[in-house]
């Protein structure tokens, strides 16, 4: 496997485990050193570096939203036309604390959507007054939603 | 769920302490011991609130390459293409839809070329054709859920 970061075996032995889940302790950085036989001030300072420039999105919990009473999401793929500004459009879209993931993707012929939006909410009807606010907000007003109704798997991808 | 486990959620979602002894850090936030704190983060995980602890990648930072895909199977043909989809490594996320195209993951691997042929053989072995929808930009991603607002 290659990476745009050099890393040492060592390194990439922490980040296995960091990719996972920290290990159940009071001093989870410790027994992570004490586990790749380096020490803890070394975990510390990978993690803080790698998050720092990046590399690490976000340190901490992933939920289940089931359990945290966020669960429903829905999809919305919206077909936004040459001549509208999709930049601006997407910003409007990823400036609502509903919408979780805002990207501008490829399209293709028979799938014309080319801004996808990923909506999460305590209902169905959540979700579908927040898209009716964004297409007022936005003027896009072809789209089509995607309701989730079954979870076929998630989990988190192992780089390392 | 109690007003101090979703302070705590708040907390370890976004910003888990990178510090020697973490859950003394959070425990000063909210009012609590270290060893209150974490036991409490450890029934949150038993209950199944807390999937994991850890680090998130940016993949692309990484310098590898992830694309959301989509696919219309059939209801008789759903089963075999769900698995043979699941089986992948690359593929974290995989969502049934109401919708004609009714099957969505997304695929991350090593490289732009990895991920094609990956999605070529999901074809080829199943007879269904998929949609590769790479992102071109990413305006927004932000998967720490606000637990305040749930009462």
């Amino acid at each position: 496997m290659t990476y745009s970061i050099e890393l040492t075996p060592k390194q990439k032995e922490i980040l296995k485990i960091v990719q996972a889940d920290l290990p159940d302790s009071a001093t989870p950085f410790a027994e992570i050193a004490r586990l790749t036989n380096t020490s803890e001030q070394e975990v510390l300072e990978l993690l803080t570096k790698l998050k720092d420039e990046g590399y690490i999105r976000r340190f901490g919990a992933t939920l289940r939203h089931q359990q945290a009473g966020y669960d429903h999401n829905a999809m919305v793929a919206w077909y936004v036309e040459e001549g509208q500004d999709i930049d601006k459009i997407g910003q409007i879209m990823a400036s609502r604390p509903e919408i979780t993931h805002c990207y501008e993707r490829r399209n293709c012929l028979d799938w014309p959507y080319n801004l996808y939006t990923m909506i999460h909410g305590q209902s169905e009807d959540d979700c579908e007054h927040v898209i009716s606010e964004l297409v007022q907000a936005t003027g896009v007003t072809q789209y089509e939603i995607l309701f989730s109704c079954k979870e076929l798997k998630k989990t988190s991808m192992e780089y390392f | 769920m109690d007003k101090i486990d979703k302070k705590i959620l708040d907390i370890i979602q976004t910003d888990f302490p990178l510090v020697p002894r973490p859950y003394a850090r959070i425990g000063e936030m909210v009012g609590l011991t270290e060893a209150e704190t974490l036991a409490r983060v450890r029934a949150l995980k038993e209950k199944g609130v807390i999937r994991r602890i850890g680090g998130n990648f940016q993949s692309r930072k990484l310098g590898w390459h992830s694309t959301l895909c989509a696919a219309s199977v059939p209801e008789e043909k759903l089963e075999d293409f769900v698995a043979e989809v699941n089986k992948h490594p690359g593929v974290t996320h995989n969502y049934l839809r109401k919708h004609r195209q009714n099957v969505w993951f997304t695929y991350i691997g090593p490289s732009r070329e990895h991920v094609q042929q990956a999605l070529k053989e999901i074809t080829s072995k199943t007879g269904i054709e998929i949609l590769n929808l790479p992102a071109r930009k990413m305006f927004k991603i932000k998967v720490d859920f606000p637990m305040h607002k749930s009462q």
